[in-house]
């Protein structure tokens, strides 16, 4: 065995580590270039753009301008506008909101956040454990007619939007046949509270919506783990097992045990767009996590706020991203005793 | 040569239905706005109506005739879909390619490039830009779009070449003083012609779920209708929530129709060109 | 040579593929005794496929047209082609017959400590088993074979290639099977680790671990280094048949003669490639050759080759399968 100085592990995360933070550094160079691309002055176009929405209060527009000018930092050479950017943005800093002026967007997205997560990371993962469950039984019974099922109404149900899945459970199961509530987060004109009654409130208006992300992620998981299922049954330690007589139990075990490996990390990768989806979902049922923030903060064109929005959600995809690296290394023997990745 | 590889296609009942169901509703996006040719953005007389004679899809909130909306949506959707997968194509093709042939630092260099636009989530980022963009017509939303997509086939395009590459045809033909442009369009891109087909295709798929997606957040396109716009505002509008069911149920069957047929026959192409998962 | 330990009679097995069908394995009988036995061949001539049919180990594509395969255990005689997959990795495989694979090197379920496995082997066989008792007959069969007992806490990716052979060998044969195939178990190694375990698959039988052994290669030079006996394999059926002796000292069957001749030569580009110094290409097995599968290379081709099928027959104690040695 190669002897590095260092623990191939340790060295595998700082690579993860120093890759995702440069990619966030990029993430947040184009948060801070895009504004400013765009031609003219940034900030007459933005704030000519809240006179056109109609918050024409000049004594407050002043104010507006004079927060922007600042946060901004308009007038000051670019290098020095972007250094501020970012230190500020790693301070938490994210400035100040122009449609709830003057709370800064901190004050506004940190409420949302827990909303949005409990949506999100349940739903992602039972879709990811039922999904690659069916898949992998699929692939086993490759070529059979419960396989062949399977695989076509994975292939549909994947293609269905999240969004206008949830669309059809709203007005199936909610309008027409009124089991759950089909909006919000809880039942409005309450207010959240620890008690059971909330609670259970809380989960009734839950289900549709994590029940539309679920069922549109489960299809791509039980295709792609049925794949890898397949291939890994033509791999070679399969029919070395099986001419030892290893029982046909054990050895499901271990190809199904190979084929998640990878669809760990491409939960990693999911992230992004299931976040996408969260957010869209969330406007769909008027489900008070970020995404709604996110849609007031677009039809205000409240740009600090959007902003702030982007810079908290990248990071924490990179970080859920971090958490299911780290996972994957310890899980599987062969990046944490050091033969490099794919 | 087209003829003996596309045969075998057309033998195979899934991809059959899954080519008409496309093929039918392409024709619906080309032929549809000209067969009906009604105008999707006027007021067309009653207001939410379900669907009737005169209006077989119903109307919208604005008295919108929805047929005429849904037409003109496909056409929008298509056109949307097609570019963004042309422009992700050209991306991955070049960039997957150049790094292949040329190898070292190039590859390096354009192989972290890959995975730093693919590690970015590139939903949020389409939305942030389209959020600065006043004005953003169809051709733009493809643009963001296909721009963001494709890092997957970039590096799935270097690894098919790496291993073509290393067949000694390949090495034969740099023997012969083959420039690796010539050997990039005359040994190469034959190898992965299939493999980009169904790229391609995946990036319609791609392009036109995306559009859905950034329309329903209010950033599609600012002009003409979509499918996803037509979305948009019938949720905007609460189309599902008071039971305005022909306003959001045909657009959306027709995103699941063309998107899973697509994918059927992308997949029952990979069953008949790639021998391993044959018979499976 | 005492004991027959497996006997084929005109077993077929062939790949179906969509209409056609791959003709691997083509009538071929043979009688495998307490011995070592070469299986000689060039690259599709149907060696591994003649050993899942000696496993009786078939999976579609492949399928079994025809024939018996026996295996005689203490006294017993099991008719392998009755017996169904299933019975056959609970009963058989792993007890009485093992294999190793072509594909030694990535045979080990990578992602497992090799203890790990060994434990899952035993656990598939016996209801209840002594963990510690296991370890210590593994570390034992492992430093038996020439590796450090130590090697079974490691994963597979973490041994050379020539330990991962090693390792297969010492797990394939756990359970002291009486039949062992060793399926070109060195083609993957470099030269001097090629040494080391073509000695330590010879051993297996010096030390009794195994009764028989079928070693499966294109390379004649290995066989005879290993072989009591040599089978000569082309195009799906068996052509020559003696010891090893008698076959390189006097080959009959021309396509032997050939197979000999490109090791005797000093060309070390012949050499290596061993077979393929016989002018022409291996036949296509969904439409062979008509009458003797090799006469499109056959040097001393007759009139007849190309009409009628030459059957082996015995010669002494030799089998052949050439017209040039019936007497008509
Ligand atoms: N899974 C399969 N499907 C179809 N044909 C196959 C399959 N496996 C082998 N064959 C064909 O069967 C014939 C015999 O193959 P086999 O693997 O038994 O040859 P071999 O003598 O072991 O060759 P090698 O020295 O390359 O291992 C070959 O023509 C091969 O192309
Ligand atoms: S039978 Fe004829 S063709 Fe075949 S090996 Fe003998 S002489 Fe040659
Ligand atoms: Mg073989």
């Amino acid at each position: 065995m190669r002897d590095h100085t260092l623990n191939p592990f340790i060295k595998y995360l700082g690579r993860r580590f120093f890759f995702l933070l440069l990619t966030y550094f990029i993430a947040l160079t184009i948060v801070f270039i895009l504004p400013r691309a765009i031609p003219g002055n940034p900030l007459a176009s933005i704030l000519s753009r809240i006179f056109q929405t109609g918050q024409a209060n000049p004594e407050l527009l002043r104010s507006v301008e004079r927060t922007l000018m600042e946060e901004f930092g308009l007038g000051k050479p670019w290098f020095v506008q972007y250094v501020e950017f970012i230190t500020k943005a790693l301070r938490g800093d994210l400035g100040t909101s122009i449609s709830s002026y003057p709370k800064k967007t901190l004050e506004l997205i940190i409420p949302v956040i827990p909303w949005t997560l409990i949506l999100l990371i349940p739903s992602i993962l039972i879709a990811w454990i039922i999904g690659n469950t069916l898949g992998a039984f699929a692939g086993y019974r490759r070529g059979s007619l419960v396989d062949r099922i399977a695989l076509n109404t994975s292939l549909i149900i994947g293609q269905i939007p999240y969004y206008w899945l949830g669309m059809l459970l709203i007005f199936f199961l909610s309008v027409k046949l009124k089991i759950f509530p089909g909006q919000g987060g809880y039942t409005q004109g309450t207010i959240p509270n620890l008690s059971f009654s909330f609670l259970l409130d809380v989960l009734s208006h839950y289900i549709l919506p994590s029940l539309s992300i679920i069922i549109s992620a489960l299809g791509g998981w039980a295709i792609g783990t049925r794949m890898l299922v397949v291939n890994e049954l033509d791999s070679d330690y399969v029919s070395f097992s099986e001419h030892l007589g290893v029982k046909s139990k054990t050895i499901f075990g271990y190809v199904f045990r190979n084929s998640l490996l990878p669809q760990v990390t491409g939960l990693a990768l999911s992230l992004g767009g299931a976040l996408g989806g969260a957010l869209i979902t969330e406007i769909i049922f008027n489900y008070p996590g970020t995404g709604y923030l996110l849609f007031r903060a677009l039809s205000t064109l409240d740009y600090p706020l959007i902003q702030g929005i982007f810079v908290i959600l990248i990071a924490s995809i990179y970080l859920a991203n971090f958490f299911v690296d780290f996972i994957y290394a310890i899980i599987d023997p062969r990046i944490r005793l050091g033969q490099g990745e794919s | 040569m087209f003829g003996t590889i596309f045969k075998p296609l057309f033998r195979n009942k899934k991809f059959i239905v899954a080519f008409s169901v496309f093929i039918l509703i392409v024709l619906m996006g080309i032929l549809g706005p000209i067969l009906y040719p009604k105008d999707p953005t006027s007021f067309a007389g009653k207001m939410e109506s379900p669907p009737s004679k005169e209006f077989p899809l119903g109307t919208d909130t604005y008295g919108g005739d929805l047929l005429a909306k849904l037409l003109n949506g496909i056409r929008t959707s298509l056109y949307i879909g097609f570019l963004t997968a042309v422009i992700s194509m050209v991306i991955g093709l070049l960039i997957g390619s150049i790094s292949a042939v040329k190898g070292g630092v190039v590859d390096d260099i354009l192989m972290s490039f890959t995975n730093i636009v693919l590690t970015i989530p590139n939903i949020l980022l389409a939305i942030l830009v389209a959020t600065y963009l006043k004005v953003r017509s169809a051709e733009v939303v493809a643009i963001l779009l296909g721009v963001l997509g494709w890092p997957w086939f970039a590096r799935a395009i270097r690894a098919q070449l790496l291993s073509l590459i290393n067949r000694e045809y390949v090495y034969l033909s740099r023997l012969a003083g083959y420039t690796d442009l010539q050997l990039a369009f005359e040994d190469l891109i034959p190898g992965i012609a299939t493999y980009a087909l169904m790229a391609f295709i995946l990036f319609i798929n791609g392009g036109i779920l995306g559009e859905a997606g950034l329309s329903l957040i209010g950033l599609g396109p600012t002009k003409g209708v979509s499918l996803g716009i037509i979305l948009q505002w019938a949720v905007l509008m609460e189309a599902v929530r008071r039971g305005l069911w022909w306003w959001f149920i045909p657009p959306g069957l027709i995103i699941v129709a063309l998107t899973s047929s697509l994918l059927i026959v992308t997949t029952t192409m990979d069953e008949i060109f790639n021998p391993r998962l044959r018979e499976r | 040579m005492g004991e027959t330990i497996l006997e084929l009679r005109d077993t077929k097995a062939y790949y179906i593929i969509e209409k056609n069908f791959v003709r691997a394995v083509d009538g071929v009988s043979l009688e495998i005794k307490d011995e070592i036995i070469g299986i000689v061949g060039e690259s599709g001539s149907g060696k591994s496929t003649l050993s899942n049919v000696m496993l009786m180990s078939i999976k579609r594509p492949l399928t079994f047209m025809g024939g018996s395969v026996k295996l005689y255990t203490n006294g017993n005689e099991l008719e392998l082609t009755n017996i169904n997959r299933e019975e056959l990795q609970k009963k058989i495989w792993g007890r009485e017959t093992s294999i190793i694979p072509q594909s030694a090197m990535n045979a080990l379920m990578p992602t497992k400590r090799i203890r790990s496995y060994i434990l899952d082997v035993m656990k598939s066989h016996f209801e209840e088993i002594d963990e510690k008792e296991i370890i210590e007959k593994a570390i034992n069969r492992f430093e038996e074979i020439g590796i450090s007992g130590e090697f079974i806490n490691r994963y597979p990716f973490e041994l050379s290639g020539g330990m991962k052979q090693r390792a297969v060998i010492a797990v394939a044969t756990l359970l002291n099977p009486r039949l062992l195939i060793a399926d070109e178990p060195t083609s993957a190694l470099d030269v001097a680790t090629q040494k080391m375990v073509l000695k330590t698959i010879k051993e297996l039988k010096d030390k009794k671990i195994v009764k028989s052994i079928v070693f499966i290669t294109h390379d004649i030079a290995t066989v005879r280094q290993i072989a009591d006996k040599m089978v000569v394999m082309y195009a799906g059926k068996i052509i020559e048949e003696g010891t090893t002796d008698e076959m390189v000292s006097e080959p009959l069957h021309p396509y032997t003669k050939g197979l000999l001749f490109s090791v005797v030569t000093p060309e070390p580009e012949v050499k290596r490639r061993g077979i393929t110094y016989i002018p022409g290409t291996p036949p296509d097995l969904i439409n062979p050759p008509p009458g003797c599968r090799f006469h499109p290379r056959c040097p001393e081709r007759m009139e007849i080759c190309d009409k009628e099928e030459p059957l082996l027959k015995n010669i002494n104690q030799r089998r052949v399968a050439c017209f040039l040695y019936e007497k008509r």
